[in-house]
């Protein structure tokens, strides 16, 4: 173990104040390390920048691309890159942790710009696309140069191991389990209970798939409530939903911290009906460290972080009919719930950050052997170099 | 005077894919350096951590003697042998390991603790080694490196067949 503090810069690609699974682990990390005694930058684009914590560094304003079914705000141009050299430069960091870095945004460009000790970490799960062969023999020697790989799920391995043709380490995402494994039960959240949490009116959340299979659900268990908590704007998804069975839904707006532990342990079930594009699932170790019984689709992100149905229960993906068979099927058996919900509370320690984030760090001491501090990769090039000393001259 | 042109610019840019390329070589031949470095260090510190094991109360005298002969075994390898001896030594602990776990005390426990940390470390090194390993022969078997001879006298480096699954 090395013991003394080092200076770590992590590039975030997409805006800080959007919500998001890579900013939250992102922030997680930074506050981990910054505890264990690091110090730590985050160069991340910002869209407000009265608001940042002191380890962020605005990068700029982010733009808005299409990218793997949801909108990204990512950054990228002149500008950016040379904003990315300047954090480098002064920086100097002994190793650099760059997410996504694979996406055009500034974690490929500090991927381009740097040379030393590098780490990537790559989040999405995709299918096989075409246009990254085209771009494939662009992007492989800006990839090579992180000296290790560290994928969030198996999902994600894949996708590089089939994109990019590189393997990486599997490391999943942390969570802080202690903050909810102690939630109070709440008496409005009691009963047969369903919780949803997301942003709701994105389709790829799969809230709809819920609500179609609701009507058989209600059929079976009459007093069934559906919890769902989350940014958005309920209007839209109360009109899709039949008349009769608007009152078994509460929409209750997004929920803080606490509440989400509390929420956790007193839902009947949790449901993530997920469709796709999800490729760690953070929510389902929050909902199994919290104590909650999970029923998900069996998208393969999903599948696999649930130890393919022994954690929590599965349906098969976009299936109302399923959804609901199994739903009910836990509803009516109490002893099933339970067993389900301890296996899965023990489970999610594995996600805990004091164990995550060691093995994160482990992969940076790997990664910093035997080489010096992050530099500019322009200053190593042998024409430089000569061009320097000419100028030293 | 235009085709003169042409002709320097097409000329600067396949010199500066060159120089791009012998960088981008030279890196990677860097790095299957350091990280063999790195991964032999770990192996030797399990070595010596498996004869500490070997010694203590955890290993009965059959499983010290296998576990003892196979640390020297892959200690003394060389870098063609070195992955099969490694494997022994993983199949003498994990033998050992397998009916150990109820009965130790709480001093052997810290060398088995000690020995699970060094074990995660050692897989991400064999990971970071053999990506290194794979990438360089990647690059070193396109037509461009090999027609200039851009690996100018660097030896070709070894694939280590270590068997991750083993540990």
């Amino acid at each position: 173990m090395l013991n003394r503090s080092l200076k770590i810069g992590i590039v975030c690609p997409y805006s800080w104040d959007t919500p998001g699974g890579v900013q939250n682990h992102i922030r997680d990390l930074a506050e981990f390390l910054i505890k264990a005694g690091h110090d730590v930058s985050v160069l991340a684009p910002a869209i407000d920048e009265s608001n940042l914590p002191d380890y962020v560094v605005n990068a700029g304003k982010p733009i808005s691309i299409p990218y793997n079914g949801a909108v990204a705000r990512v950054l990228f141009g002149p500008v950016a890159f040379a904003r990315v050299r300047q954090w480098i430069a002064q920086g100097e960091f002994d190793l650099l942790h760059l997410h996504e870095p694979a996406i055009p945004s500034i974690s490929l460009l500090a991927c381009w710009a740097a040379d030393g000790p590098m780490v990537g970490t790559f989040h999405a799960a995709a299918k096989r696309q075409k246009i990254i062969f085209a771009i494939g023999p662009i992007l492989e020697p800006a990839i090579e140069k992180l000296s290790a790989r560290i994928a969030v799920s198996e999902a994600a391995r894949l996708t590089l191991t089939d994109h990019l043709e590189t393997d990486a380490i599997i490391i999943p995402n942390g969570i802080y389990a202690t903050r909810y494994s102690d939630g109070n039960p709440q008496e409005k959240w009691s009963g047969n209970a369903i919780g949803f949490i997301g942003r709701f009116e994105e389709p790829r959340k799969g809230l709809s798939v819920l609500v179609d299979a609701l009507p058989v659900i209600s059929r079976f268990a009459p007093d069934v409530k559906v919890f769902v908590a989350g940014p958005g704007d309920p209007e839209e998804v109360i009109e899709g939903i039949d008349p009769q069975l608007r009152h078994r839904f509460e929409f209750l707006g997004r929920i803080s911290e606490e509440e989400k532990a509390n929420f956790m342990s007193s839902v009947a079930l949790y449901v993530a009906p997920n469709t796709g594009g999800e490729s760690f699932g953070i929510i389902l170790a929050e909902a199994l460290a919290g104590g909650a019984c999970v029923v998900a689709s069996d998208i393969p992100a999903f599948d696999d972080l649930l130890g393919h149905g022994e954690f929590g229960a599965l349906f098969t993906s976009e299936n109302p009919t399923e959804l609901a068979k199994v739903v009910i099927d836990l509803l009516r058996d109490e002893e099933k719930r339970k067993a389900l919900a301890i296996r899965g509370k023990a489970h999610a320690q594995l996600f805990d950050w004091t164990r995550v984030g060691d093995q994160i760090f482990s992969v940076y001491e790997m990664s910093m052997v035997g080489s010096q501090k992050v530099g500019l990769a322009s200053d190593t090039r042998p024409w430089s170099r000569f061009l320097n000393k000419e100028e030293k001259l | 005077m235009t085709r003169w042109l042409v002709a320097a610019c097409i000329l600067l840019i396949i010199l500066w894919y060159l120089s791009f390329t012998a960088t981008r070589l030279d890196r990677l031949h860097h790095r299957v350096e350091t990280s063999w470095a790195n991964l032999d260090v770990l192996l030797q510190k399990r070595a010596a951590v498996a004869l500490e094991i070997a010694h203590s109360d955890i290993a009965d005298p059959a499983s010290s003697m296998l576990l003892t002969a196979a640390a020297y075994q892959a200690r003394d390898a060389n870098i063609q042998n070195r992955s099969q001896a490694e494997s022994g030594l993983s199949g003498a602990l994990g033998l050992l390991l397998e009916d150990a776990e109820h009965l130790t005390t709480a001093a052997d426990s810290a060398l088995l603790t000690e020995l699970s940390g060094l074990t995660d470390k050692v897989r991400v090194g064999i990971a970071i080694h053999t990506d290194a390993v794979a990438r360089t022969h990647m690059v070193r078997n396109k037509p461009i490196v090999r027609l200039f001879r851009l690996a100018g006298t660097a030896p070709l480096p070894i694939t280590y067949e270590f068997e991750a699954d083993v540990l």
